[in-house]
């Protein structure tokens, strides 16, 4: 099988996520030719132009898509391959590097009024950095994608169970590599209280090892989050963060959330007169959309945003 | 260049929004067309990706009508829903649109006249605001 992997705007834990594998490693290795990828193998822009189209079986992008040159290359991969997967949360959802969508203009803010991204610095204009896209993009925003390994990196089960099915040629169409089923399906922790009295952030307090980390008031998106990873941040004390992405049932996975968490909130009896103390807890949300849309609002907070944007341009 | 005029999705429950609204319909109550209504059998139904859909597909604002506190047929699912449109105005604001475009308002059965002075409200609101979508939610 000839594999190609390519990094867009990633941080690099996707391509070493591929250890994870262990000694699973040397027989996928052993039933691969590598023809493209750059964490591992020299190998240049221009040798991947020169493959023959379609004559790569199977590659997979990990990263946002940040800049010029990662569109660039996303579609020649795309031309090149047979299958082309999303591979980790940005190229699925945007990831975290999409949260800067938030900001206007951001490219400004950190290098200063004037910036222009891809202006040639001094005199060798060969080495000007890409253009920055005006928006951090998911995969499936450029090329079409045939398939999904989610997770931030991926877990090595998932990753396990791709190669199953790419080594019998079985990738259907559309397929993520994930659960159905929503993360708390496989969480070992137990739910008593189904009532949130506080919202705390994961640094805050010790949490009970063996209670539902949402009961304790620390935000969980194992409810709307696909299952697939052994629910492996909370067996280790974290909450999950959504990076294997929403069920399919969730749909946007903030909303969905946002839906589940102020149905919990609870200050006393529920009644009129405990609407300010409900709006404090409800307050103390920090960060709501770095919180729910921390891997998915290249995606799903896109639409809005959109619309958020067209009214700045309305209103300036 | 004619009026703007805001187009309204509003979520009514059966039990007492929508029941108020058909109120000032038979009591031939005048109050400006603009909202399209969708009864629900609970204000505690409508979900928050509802809302969120409402606006992406062309409203410049969603009303919510649900029973006055301690009179919801289901007991909290108003409750519910202040929570959640709390919530979610706070996330819209972070996102730059005006949180005033999702109104939550109790109206009873009875206030037929109250259900025509909240779409006259909140009509005279969103012209004030402006479109959401640029070309006036058309098309």
């Amino acid at each position: 099988m000839k594999l190609a992997v390519y990094w867009t705007g990633s941080c690099g834990g996707c391509d070493v996520s591929f250890l994870e594998l262990g000694m699973g490693l040397l027989e996928v290795l052993s039933r691969v030719e590598i023809v493209f990828w750059p964490a591992l193998v020299d190998a240049k822009r221009r040798d991947l132009e020169r493959l023959p189209a379609r004559s790569v079986d199977v590659t997979l992008v990990n990263g946002v898509i940040r800049t010029a040159e990662n569109k660039e290359m996303v579609e020649i991969l795309r031309e090149k391959s047979k299958f082309l997967g999303a591979y980790g949360a940005c190229a699925h959802l945007g990831g975290i590097p999409a949260l800067a969508n938030q900001v206007n203009g951001v490219t400004e803010i950190v290098f200063g009024p004037g910036f222009r991204p891809g202006a040639p610095l001094g005199e060798a204009a060969e080495d000007a950095p890409p253009e920055l896209l005006p928006e951090a993009l998911s995969l499936d925003e450029v090329v079409p994608v045939d398939f999904v390994v989610p997770g931030c990196p991926p877990p090595a089960g998932l990753i396990a169970r791709f190669f199953e099915a790419a080594f019998a040629e079985a990738i259907s169409p559309g397929r993520i590599f994930a659960g159905e089923k929503a993360l708390c399906e496989e969480c070992p922790r137990t739910r008593e209280d189904r009532r949130l009295t506080r919202i705390v952030r994961p640094h805050e307090v010790q949490p009970d090892p063996e209670k539902c980390l949402l009961d304790q008031g620390i935000i969980c998106l194992g409810p709307v989050t696909r299952a697939g990873c052994g629910a492996a941040c909370p067996k280790g004390g974290m909450p999950c963060t959504g990076c294997l992405g929403p069920t399919p049932k969730a749909g946007d996975p903030a909303l969905a959330m946002l839906s589940a968490l102020a149905s919990l909130v609870r200050a006393g009896e529920e009644g009129e007169s405990a609407f300010p103390e409900e709006n404090k807890i409800l307050d103390s949300l920090v960060d709501p959309i770095g919180t729910l849309y921390k891997y998915s609002f290249a995606k799903y907070g896109r639409p809005l945003l959109k619309l958020a944007r067209k009214r700045q341009e309305v209103r300036a | 260049m004619p009026e703007f005029e805001p187009r309204i999705v509003a979520f009514l429950c059966r039990w007492c929004a929508a029941a108020g609204a058909d109120l000032a319909g038979t009591s031939r109550l005048q109050y400006p067309p603009n909202a399209i209504p969708i009864r629900v059998n609970c204000s505690g139904r409508v979900e928050p990706q509802w809302v969120v859909e409402a606006l992406k597909a062309g409203a410049d604002g969603v009303l919510i009508g649900g029973c006055h506190p301690g009179d919801c047929h289901y007991v909290v699912g108003n409750y519910k829903t202040r929570r959640r449109i709390y919530l979610l105005r706070r996330m819209l604001a972070e996102m730059g649109i005006e949180p005033e475009r999702v109104r939550l308002e109790w109206i009873s059965a009875t206030e037929g006249a109250r259900f025509a002075q909240v779409v006259s409200d909140f009509v005279a609101e969103l012209k004030r605001l402006g479109p959401l979508h640029g070309n006036g939610g058309r098309g």
